[in-house]
């Protein structure tokens, strides 16, 4: 056992992870750390079959080939922490053994036990001790202090398995929270046996290992769920992709996501990058990766959810148990929000009930009040945006001096977000006419900017100041028509001044005359305008709406 | 000689000196008011109906005819060894056409009948049946006259508005969803027909922009088929006014084939519709 082959080696690991297989249960018991999701073992042994699978496929037997695309493998198959922790152990074993073709000695899986240790580390950002990294660490150190010494391949592999053993039975003293829960780390754990089967692998002759993998895992049915862990992430989700790219560099890509999460760990070759994260906004992340290439196996789990079902089905337990019903697995999803998201919903800035109530029965999901003198805050169309129940969403500002906060908008939430820039209610109004809720953001953007342009607005208000505007001397408390946003007219009677300012819009090709009244208007005073509008425009159909907007007397539209 | 017939249902609005005119035999629905059963279009006139529909405050329902009532008229029009092709409106508006293929499998054996779904409803139907019996007329294979129907259902573009949805949503004919379009502004929505379904296809404001947009749908049906010319058919209930003045409209575009068809929306297609529909139907020739 001087020195192992490539066919030796691929055998080691094929029992290793067929050892792990056998004990994930045991493993997945252990699991207290960060949230009690219960799934080390079958994470680790998830990841570590993905690999195996790869040199199952291949005759080679040359060391660095096998090693290689266990790495690669195991990158593709990482699932959650562990898994993904585990990927790197076998990225530094690669590296390690990049230069050994047939025959490795002790010395080489020495170092490459030292680079799988150390790329563990460098994937985590903030490495914590009594974990799985310290366990790979001492077996790097065990296997080099005896490689070092001289020994043999099967020295140093099983000082290997003897330095992971001592240091997985030391965690619980650098954890409290182990020692709290009884347990020794699982991911440690799931560590030594791979470290278990290495030997085993090592020691066997081809017929023994024949033998070994065709053995079924025997169900452990002794297993005692650990306590949970005190210690919940600080973040919410936890969150994990692959991103598919090119020369992405992941030391910089941990750098840009440090301050969006913990439990960091982002792994890859460049061209595939593995991240998992701990995060309160996935959507960021998503959406920063997702600018660097494809992403995929994106997987996206609620961890107080997962730790509140744990506490509940602790609690019941013993209930279960008699029930019969299966104790080890734990519902995942986050619960169902009431109805399903829509594909694309609508906030929309606008100033009176009245017309609330009108954008609503158009399919508005979510009204901001304001618009004239009382212009939202991003803050607030933030909060619409994120209280409406759809991915997509639409804004529409319906003020020229909401526009630019709306867009603000987009840079902070999580949802896709377009802004309408309509200057009036009537042109959202307009714009509304060519929503259609499934279909896409981008054909909605289109269809409503050109339906924004169908229409045109008037207001009737009155001056706060006196001014001029061109020809028209305007005092103080006069009452002013702006014909889309311009001074028009002036006069002494909201109605008569209405009057006027349709004048200047009504042409030959208008057909419709919307007129709504403010908060201030009497329904009598509306209804004479009304009157006057259809005996002067017999072609057009006048209708006239209470809008309840403060401040202006009528807002009127044409087209 | 072995013949081949044209049979349609009263859904589908053809005029009476159409169905005269060119021997299309015309299987009444029947409407239902409370108690009052009429056949459509010979126990109830289209102005009777109209009026009683907007007087009566009873929402009046429509009734397939049966399949003994289609047996007995295939048996009337042919002779054995004769063909019939039975053209109806959609088969997932109205159980008619379901009927009419039951009523085949009832006749004496050496009678065949080919029946249609149109996919469409009223003139759009009725349109079919004057391809089928126009081609008849025209000497064409039993085949070819099949082929010429099919191909007209496939590319028969169907547009109407109406005054309100109260009565596509009473009768079900419209998803609740669409039928709440607008309820509180003046919506005349633009329907269409989607795979035989009522199918909302945009909201307009006014009855008037509504009607101009059908003839900017006919505009776009050309660039559709371009160097195609068109025949074109409007249907319309208790709005003859505003269905000639856009067959005028319509009659000056120089890809109009003929004189547009106007029509009547008889009680069978007027229940769901209500007053004031117009429909545009059109398809390349």
């Amino acid at each position: 056992m001087d020195v192992i082959t490539g066919l030796t080696l691929k055998n080691m690991l094929l029992v290793a992870a067929h050892n792990l297989d056998q004990q994930k249960d045991m493993v997945n018991a252990l699991n207290v750390f960060p949230v009690p999701d219960g799934d080390t073992g079958t994470n680790m042994s998830l990841t570590l079959n993905a690999a195996v699978k790869e040199l199952e496929r291949t005759d080679s037997t040359e060391i660095r080939r096998l090693t290689s695309l266990l790495a690669r493998g195991s990158l593709m198959g990482a699932r959650g922490n562990s898994g993904v922790i585990l990927s790197q152990f076998f990225r530094g074993f690669s590296e390690g053994l990049a230069q050994v073709t047939d025959v490795a000695t002790g010395e080489d899986l020495a170092r490459a036990f030292t680079m799988s240790s150390k790329t563990t580390y460098r994937a985590v950002m903030k490495p914590v001790e009594g974990t799985m990294l310290t366990v790979g660490r001492v077996a790097g150190e065990e296997a080099e202090k005896v490689a070092e010494a001289g020994g043999n391949a099967y020295e140093v592999v099983l000082a290997a398995l003897k330095g992971a053993q001592k240091a997985l039975a030391d965690t619980p003293n650098i954890l409290p929270v182990l020692k709290e829960a009884g347990v020794v780390d699982a991911g440690g754990q799931g560590l030594v046996c791979i470290f278990e089967g290495l030997v085993t692998g090592l020691t066997a002759t081809p017929e023994e290992v024949t033998e070994i993998l065709s053995q079924q895992a025997v169900p452990l049915v002794d297993t005692e769920f650990g306590k949970v862990a005190t210690e919940v992430s600080v973040n919410k989700y936890c969150t994990e992709f692959i991103i598919l790219g090119e020369g992405i560099n992941p030391d910089w890509l941990r750098q840009e996501l440090e301050s969006k999460g913990d439990s960091m760990i982002v792994v890859g070759d460049g061209d595939v990058v593995k991240v998992h994260l701990h995060t309160d906004h996935p959507g960021e992340v998503l959406d920063f990766c997702g600018a660097l290439g494809e992403l995929t196996e994106i997987a996206i789990d609620n961890m107080r959810l997962q730790n509140q079902e744990y506490e509940e089905h602790e609690k019941n337990h013993s209930l279960s148990l008699s029930e019969g019903t299966n104790v080890v697995g734990f519902p995942q999803s986050a619960p169902e929000p009431l109805e399903p998201p829509k594909n694309v919903g609508v906030v929309a800035v606008v100033p009176g009930e009245g017309l609330a109530d009108i954008f609503r029965s158009l399919g508005v999901d979510y009204i901001v009040p304001g618009g004239q003198t009382m212009n939202p805050s991003t803050e607030d169309l933030v909060k619409a945006v994120e209280n409406c129940n759809a991915e997509s969403v639409v804004i529409l500002p319906n003020n020229k001096n909401v526009i630019f906060s709306a867009q603000q908008v987009k840079e902070l939430v999580d949802k896709e977000v377009v802004v309408v820039p309509t200057r009036s209610t009537p042109q959202g109004i307009s714009a509304l006419m060519y929503f259609v809720p499934d279909d896409s953001l981008e054909d909605n953007l289109a269809a409503m900017e050109e339906g924004m342009r169908d229409v045109k607005t008037g207001e009737v208000t009155f001056a706060v100041r006196s001014t001029v505007a061109g020809d028209l001397q305007i005092e103080e408390r006069d009452i002013i028509g702006l014909a889309e946003g311009k001074i028009a007219v002036v006069g002494s009677n909201p109605s008569m001044v209405a009057m006027d300012l349709l004048a200047t819009m009504v042409d030959e090709d208008s057909s419709v005359i919307s007129i709504y009244y403010g908060a201030d208007q009497e329904p009598e005073q509306a209804e004479e305008l009304d009157n006057l509008v259809q005996e002067q425009y017999p072609q057009c159909e006048v209708e006239i709406y209470s809008g309840g907007q403060p401040l202006y007397y009528y807002i009127v539209s044409v087209e | 000689m072995s013949k081949i017939h044209v049979v349609t249902d009263s859904g589908s609005d053809l005029p009476l000196e159409v169905q005269k005119r060119l021997g299309i035999r015309v299987v009444p629905l029947t409407v239902q008011f409370a108690d009052e059963i009429f056949k459509d279009g010979e126990e109830i006139s289209t102005t009777q109906f109209y009026e009683r529909l907007q007087t009566s405050g009873v929402m009046p329902s429509t009734c397939q005819p049966s399949p003994a009532d289609f047996a007995r008229v295939f048996e009337e029009v042919a002779e054995p060894g004769d063909t019939i092709i039975s053209v109806h409106i959609s088969s997932k508006m109205s159980g008619t056409y379901q009927s009419s293929v039951l009523a085949s499998t009832m006749l004496d054996s050496s009678i065949t009948v080919h029946n249609i779904d149109t996919k469409a409803a009223s003139l759009g139907a009725g349109m079919v049946a004057i391809v089928a019996a126009e081609a008849i007329q025209a000497g064409l294979e039993l085949d070819e006259v099949l082929a010429t129907v099919q191909n007209t259902i496939e590319q028969l573009a169907v547009y109407f508005v109406v005054d309100t949805l109260e009565y596509l949503k009473k009768n079900g004919r419209i998803a609740l969803a669409a039928a709440l379009f607008g309820t509180l502004l003046n919506i005349k929505p633009v329907l269409t027909l989607d795979d035989g379904q009522v199918a909302p296809f945009e909201k307009i404001r006014g009855k008037s922009k509504a009607l101009k947009r059908l003839q900017e749908l006919l505009g776009e049906m050309k660039e559709a088929y371009p160097d195609q010319k068109f025949r074109v058919g409007i249907s319309h209930s208790n709005s003859l006014e505003e269905a000639n003045s856009l067959a005028k409209r319509l009659q000056e575009h120089p890809e109009v084939d003929g004189e547009i068809l106007i029509s009547f929306i008889g009680p069978t297609i007027g229940v769901h519709t209500g007053p004031g529909t117009i429909a545009l139907f059109a398809y390349p020739i």
